[in-house]
């Protein structure tokens, strides 16, 4: 065994983890070469001067040195608490904001959308802008000619152009058109409608 | 005394058990402050460095899993937290470079006897915890596990999150450092 192969074994050989294998191998190169036992005598002197020093003794410095670390710990965890409080506090309080909100939400709207109740009982004559319109329409002929245009012109424009439909759907489709009729004339048409379809019977 | 079992009072650390964690900071503060005097150098930051180990333990000990003992684990954290310290301080940037052929102040001439001979025992004693302070961090962490500390190799490659190999290697490198360091003071004092 070289002197180099040998030094690097005994340092292991000090802390106790050298091979079994190698353990005489070693201890035959140290009975053969002085220079490597000299160099192990001075690594174990080197370890020896090199020991640490006592670590502090007195109980007081351990019992300080624990109090110390104790009250950090608490302080740590106080702070902690300290800063975590009025955060999760604010969080508390948004929440609570939230759900307040969204209950006064769905309040609301099951106000507002809830089916409402029969016409009959909420009609409130007057209640609509027009409805005033009408009855005073009944009141005054000239006035309830002039609505009746306004009317019929308003119906006119949401019509489509007469060449592109067909007559029928013209009057079905004039709200005012079968109003406008007599019970003889709506008998009369309905008799004509049977006799066209094959289900008015004997002529 | 405390008798109870250290997986235990580890257990209870880990739900928050503050009484359990001073316990634990009772057996192990010595060790602790033993690798932490090693690293800073000297009681007043060894001091610091301690009580830094035992809070950043506390903080972590609630991710302890029990995949090593608890003193590896710790042993871990104070060598980490040296580690950091000794960055953050700039310790170690204005370390003076180890270098083996750097001329020290050797010992007088001649082989003291008597009180002499004390005088220089002390002297290497002296040295050698320079020496060893001069040390770079790692072989210092390494050395202060093994020797100070007396781990195995096997126990400080644990610590240290690295081969077995590789601390029998860094021991070898770091007597050779300080052999060649202290080596006229070892001749004085032989």
């Amino acid at each position: 065994m070289r002197c180099g192969a040998a030094r690097r074994r005994l340092s292991d050989e000090i802390d106790g983890a050298l091979r079994p294998g190698r353990k005489a191998g070693v201890e035959a190169h140290l009975r053969v070469c002085p220079a490597c036992r000299a160099y192990r005598g001075e690594l174990v002197r080197i370890q020896a001067a090199a020991a640490l020093p006592a670590v502090p003794a007195p109980d007081e410095f351990w019992d300080s040195f624990e109090d110390l670390v104790s009250r950090k710990i608490a302080a740590g965890e106080a702070g902690r608490a300290s800063v975590a409080v009025p955060f999760a506090s604010r969080r508390r309080s948004a929440w609570a904001a939230a759900a307040a909100a969204v209950l006064a939400g769905v309040a609301l709207g099951y106000v507002l959308l809830r089916p409402g109740p029969p016409a009959t009982e909420a009609w409130v004559p007057y209640g609509d802008p027009l409805d005033g319109l009408i009855f005073a329409a009944e009141a005054d002929p000239e006035l309830a000619g002039r609505v009746e245009k306004e009317i019929r012109v308003s119906i006119d424009e949401l019509l489509p152009a007469p060449e592109e439909t067909e007559g029928a759907v013209v009057f079905a489709a004039d709200p005012f058109f079968w109003e406008g009729l007599s019970e003889d004339e709506l008998q009369a048409i309905v008799a004509a409608l049977e006799t066209e379809s094959g289900h008015g019977g004997p002529q | 005394m405390d008798e109870r079992p250290e997986e235990r009072l580890v257990e209870e650390a880990r739900r928050g058990g503050r009484e359990a964690f001073a316990e634990l900071v009772r057996r192990h503060e010595r060790r602790v402050f033993g690798v932490a005097l090693r690293m800073a150098g000297n009681r007043p930051d060894a001091d610091d460095l301690a009580q830094e180990v035992f809070l950043t333990a506390w903080k972590a000990v609630g991710s302890f899993r029990g995949g090593s003992t608890f003193s590896t684990w710790l042993y871990r954290i104070a060598v980490n937290t040296s580690l950091t310290f000794l960055k953050r301080r700039g310790r170690e940037r204005n370390r003076m470079p180890f270098d083996e052929n750097l001329p020290v102040a050797g010992p007088g001439r001649g082989r003291p006897t008597g009180p002499e001979a004390a005088s220089s025992l002390n002297e290497l004693t002296a040295r050698a915890g320079q020496a060893v302070a001069a040390l770079p961090a790692h072989f210092r962490a390494t050395f202060a596990l093994v020797v100070d500390q007396g781990l195995s190799h096997a126990e400080a490659a644990g610590v240290l999150g690295c081969s077995e190999n590789t601390v029998s290697w860094r021991m070898h490198k770091a007597r050779k450092l300080l052999q060649a360091r202290l080596k006229p003071f070892l001749e004085e004092v032989r």
